[in-house]
């Protein structure tokens, strides 16, 4: 029974420290990366040049919705990165996040535009629905369902580690 | 002349002119708003609930809630509005469920494990 008992005490410890020493050297493993699904929420927002209304039908296919501000700073850095990424194709629509109009809009003339719309979203409503806690956010998008999220800033490393994986799994943007 | 500055006083006081800064339909909305919030951690904090924060985020989730209420959402409701968006660690007080089982049984499966390890142990 003491033998038992003593087996019992050092294996549990074991355990945690094989439980401890996995989940630190874990490399997929992103504090910021999400992959629960969820339906895409339904809006009603402006575009940001016009005064198009955009809502949840105006979205199809696969796509990535990116939260930005002009106020962002980590955005400026993200920025190069997207213009790379719909350079290969990729579309992004934009989520301006709490941004006036006009801070938006000289933003993208001065740092260039990798979106195929924005959406201006001056009160955070759609970004409140989708669990945005700030910016930069990256949302992929498949036929109406949220399937990655990722908050903070995307780069190279961020989206082969955290994107590529589920974009190879779901086998999407194939045909671009 | 003393009643006229005690009545420019009371006039001008701060308590006359504030409103409250989150308005609700009553008190008893009013109680359980303050509960509530107590109860849901501020996603962009470390740890801190969005009562006692004062980021943009917590600000949001506030309002969110106060329109929640006013539509007549119970704490549960609004509480699984707020994970399904934000995940389940927005929740201080964690669920019973699959994911928790050991949160919660682990502390007194250690608790048995040293009693036994205590009473069957071996005298001199």
């Amino acid at each position: 029974m003491t033998f038992l008992l003593r087996a019992l005490i050092l294996g549990l410890t074991l355990l945690f420290f094989t439980f401890f020493y996995l989940y630190i050297n874990e490399d997929k493993y992103y504090p910021g990366a999400d992959f629960q699904t969820s339906d895409m929420p339904k809006f009603e927002l402006y575009d940001l040049y016009s005064e198009k209304v955009i809502n949840q039908d105006n979205l199809d296919g696969t796509f990535l919705i990116n939260v930005w501000a002009s106020w962002c700073i980590t955005c400026r850095v993200e920025h190069g990165f997207l213009v790379n990424l719909s350079n290969q194709n990729i579309p992004i629509i934009g989520l301006n996040y709490k941004d006036e109009k006009e801070n938006a809009i000289e933003w993208i003339e001065r740092f260039g535009d990798p979106y195929k719309f924005i959406i201006h979203d001056l009160k955070g409503e759609l970004a409140l629905d989708l669990g945005v806690t700030g910016a930069p956010e990256t949302f992929l998008v498949s036929n109406g369902t949220l399937i990655a999220h990722y908050r903070g800033e995307v780069n190279d490393m961020i989206w082969k580690d955290v994107f590529m994986p589920i974009i190879k799994k779901e086998g999407l943007f194939k045909n671009d | 002349m003393i009643k006229f500055f005690f009545f420019i006083t009371i006039f001008f006081s701060n308590n006359i002119l504030s409103e409250p800064l989150y308005k609700l339909d009553s008190v008893d909305d009013e109680k359980r708003f303050y509960a509530l919030i107590k109860e849901i951690k501020c996603p962009k904090c470390t740890s801190g609930s969005i009562a006692s924060s004062n980021a943009p985020i917590s600000e949001d989730i506030k309002l969110k809630i106060i329109e929640l209420i006013k539509e007549g959402k119970s704490n549960e409701e609004i509480k699984i509005f707020l994970s399904e968006r934000f995940g389940s660690d927005v929740l201080y007080n964690p669920g019973l469920n699959k994911n928790t089982y050991f949160l919660w049984f682990s502390p007194i499966l250690f608790l048995i494990v040293l009693l036994l390890g205590f009473f069957l142990r071996k005298k001199a």
